[in-house]
């Protein structure tokens, strides 16, 4: 056993020395002999624990009696230990590239490919309405049977389903925004959006937006991409906002008598709470063709969740 | 003999990593003498010697044959002319194997314990060209069985190629009388003397002896560069083992003249600098004297022979009488590989030894034994060294 592992740790060490290249050569001989079920290469097997031993020597004789006395045994120690961390690396970088993540689907623990967890961060949508990180749960995070009328929408070719559930003035919702367009536009999926305000300062876009698609919907997405490409302070001014929409071609005194009226804020109060029994925790939350992806994902990740 | 005083002349010796080296059977360390007299070739005078007509290689030639007459002298051969320079003993053995005319049937007699390069050359020759060849075994002791060497015997036997000493055991087989006892039957006697050189006076015109090899770098020398010493008469009548250049005096497109001995058995060019080494370890042990190297040797392995023979799992090869192996103590410890053993008295203790079947397979293979720890020892050892490796022993067996 100690011949797989030498060669595993020699060959690593080979690629910078040579001398470790000529020991890992002999090591993989000795694999040979293993996998043919042929006795290991004494001669490489001892100078291993020759090695090993000798250094143990000259710092604990009890720790070098017991290495001399089980390397068998530490061997198959270090060999399941080894399968397991490579099986749970391999998984690792599969998860990375195929959800962002090294933990899995919404997993926000430590990942070496994304240290600073950058795309697992959201806006937390919490009692308070502020930004900030939190431990995602994928929990009832479900479309099944929940009708997303009246919302923003584009028809596709309905192979494939994207609803971005976002929020203007929220870090993460802005920058997974671009992406999940840009997938929209070259597949040709079918796309729902949804404004889900996480701070109260832009709950009256949920009306203003409600009513600007209702007035020309080719000309909402126009007013959409502004109202993310914008400063985050600027889209909390409805001034600012109203400025948008003109540039956009709409009608702002119209939007603004929609959105006043009791009608919009029933409709939109309504939408509000059908989001909310969907148990959204943060934004964005995209679900592309059911599933839910929380947190901004790599372009690569939302498109892998396609038909 | 001042052990101290020798050691300054060895660069390893006085460098700043600590080592001890106790595989001098295997190749030994080269004094500054030695080192200097192999850079002066390079530096000095990198030419070709009897070749050119040029001053240089007028002077280098003239230092290679006064390493010759040197060598001559060192062994007690009658005439310099008996003295070829060869790669190693190897090769020396092999040139004699190649250009002695053995025929079918012809026998050729060795030891149980040679080292391959006196051994697959017979087994070679036993397949192309049908001679015997025969192993004359030891005693139980492992030293050298005269009854054995005359049952053995008869006018078959051409040739009686053996180790004088052992670098498996340290054992020197009594040369002068099995070469007294070969020539009755009017054979031949090759003797492989690598270990025996550099350890004890030689004396070929005593001994008698028909062939003897040696290798520079067991004593001391540079690697690369050994001794064939053959009798004259027995030298002119053999063909080259390599021809080329150097080794004739004419050639045309269809015939050649062959130089005289030894420059006929010389061809291409030679290990000039190696040459010039050899005679400085020559010069340089004739300078020690054999007596105080050979003293030195036996009272280092009599301690260290007493000392493991105290160790119950520590089983020595050979003679238990340490003045039976020259420098040479080889032993197995039970419940531990050799290899393991060596690396650890490395790692350890900084002490080099020789872990394995030490080009011995055959004896080793005769016996069942894996291999052997072997400690081979030199005149700049010292009893200080001795002490540490029994102590790293003392250390190794513990964990058994």
């Amino acid at each position: 056993m100690i011949c797989i592992i030498s060669f595993i740790m020699l060959s690593i060490l080979g690629i910078f020395s040579a001398s470790h290249r000529a020991l890992a050569r002999e090591a993989f001989d000795c694999v040979l002999r293993r996998i043919t079920f042929r006795p290991c290469n004494a001669t490489f097997k001892d100078k291993m624990k020759g090695k090993i031993v000798g250094k143990l020597m000259k710092r604990s004789v009890f720790a070098a009696k017991l290495f001399n006395k089980y390397l068998e045994a530490f061997s198959w120690i270090f060999f399941i230990l080894m399968v397991a961390s490579t099986f749970w690396a391999i998984k690792g970088a599969y998860n990375f590239y195929q959800y962002g993540s090294c933990n899995g689907l919404n997993q926000s623990g430590f990942c070496v490919f994304d240290p600073t967890g950058e795309n697992n961060k959201i806006s937390t949508i919490s009692s308070d309405g502020q930004c900030s990180l939190h431990k995602p749960s994928e929990e009832n995070l479900r479309l099944d049977g929940v009708k997303l009328e009246g919302f923003p929408e584009i028809k596709g070719n309905q192979k494939n389903s994207i609803v971005f559930i976002g929020c203007y003035n929220c870090d993460y919702s802005r920058k997974a925004y671009p992406d999940v367009m840009e997938l929209v536009k070259k597949t040709n999926s079918d796309f729902k959006f949804v404004h889900f305000p996480v701070k109260d300062q832009t709950n009256f876009l949920s009306e203003y937006a409600y009513c600007a698609y209702n007035q020309d919907k080719d000309k909402f997405w126009i007013l959409n991409q502004k109202l993310f490409e914008s400063k985050k302070e600027d889209v909390q001014n409805s001034v600012f906002v109203d400025g948008l929409a003109r540039e956009a071609g709409f009608d702002t005194e119209k939007i603004n008598e929609c959105a006043k009226s009791d009608e919009t804020k029933k409709i939109t109060e309504n939408q509000f709470q059908t989001i909310r029994d969907l148990k959204i925790y943060g934004t964005p939350t995209v679900f592309i063709n059911g599933k839910a992806l929380v947190g901004p994902k790599p372009y690569r990740v939302y498109k892998g969740q396609l038909n | 003999m001042d052990t101290e005083k020798i050691r300054k002349d060895f660069p390893l010796l006085n460098g700043k990593e600590k080592v001890i080296c106790f595989d001098n059977a295997c190749s030994t360390l080269r004094p500054n003498s030695v080192i200097e007299a192999i850079s002066n070739y390079y530096r000095d005078f990198p030419v070709c010697a009897g070749r050119g007509s040029y001053r240089l290689s007028a002077r280098l030639s003239e230092k290679c044959e006064d390493t010759r007459k040197t060598v001559a002298k060192f062994i007690n051969a009658k005439s310099q002319k008996e003295i070829v320079f060869v790669k190693n003993a190897t090769e020396g053995i092999n040139l004699v194997a190649s250009s002695l005319s053995l025929e079918k049937g012809d026998m050729v007699l060795t030891t149980d314990k040679e080292h391959n390069s006196n051994l697959i050359p017979w087994q070679m020759l036993s397949e192309k060209k049908a001679i015997l060849h025969e192993v004359v075994l030891s005693n139980e002791d492992n030293t050298f069985s005269l009854e054995s060497f005359r049952e053995k015997m008869n006018e078959n036997v051409r040739l009686v190629a053996m180790v004088w000493t052992s670098n498996l055991d340290g054992v020197t087989i009594p040369a002068k009388e099995i070469i007294e006892i070969a020539h009755k039957y009017g054979a031949k006697v090759l003797l492989d003397a690598t270990q025996a050189v550099p350890h004890m006076k030689i004396d070929v015109a005593d001994l008698d002896v028909d062939f003897l090899v040696f290798s520079g770098h067991k004593m001391l020398g540079p690697c690369g560069i050994g001794v064939l010493y053959g009798k004259l008469d027995l030298l002119e009548e053999m063909n080259p083992f390599l021809a080329g250049g150097g080794t004739v005096s004419y050639s045309d497109y269809d015939k050649y003249k062959f130089l005289a001995v030894p420059e006929k058995f010389e061809a291409g060019i030679q290990d000039y600098a190696g040459i010039l080494g050899l005679r400085e370890a020559i010069n340089y042990l004739e300078k020690i004297g054999f007596e105080k190297i050979s003293e030195h040797e036996k009272e280092l392995n009599s301690y260290i022979t007493a000392e493991l023979q105290k160790i119950d799992c520590i089983k020595i090869i050979g003679p238990a009488d340490a003045k039976l192996r020259s420098g040479i103590c080889s032993f197995v410890i039970q419940g531990m590989e050799v290899h393991q053993a060596a690396i650890m008295l490395d790692e350890m203790c900084g002490i080099m030894v020789r872990s394995g079947q030490h080009c011995v397979h055959s004896w080793f293979n005769a016996h069942n034994i894996n291999g052997s720890v072997r400690v081979s020892l030199y005149f700049y050892n010292t009893m200080e060294e001795a002490k540490i490796f029994i102590d790293g022993i003392n250390k190794i067996v513990k964990l058994i």
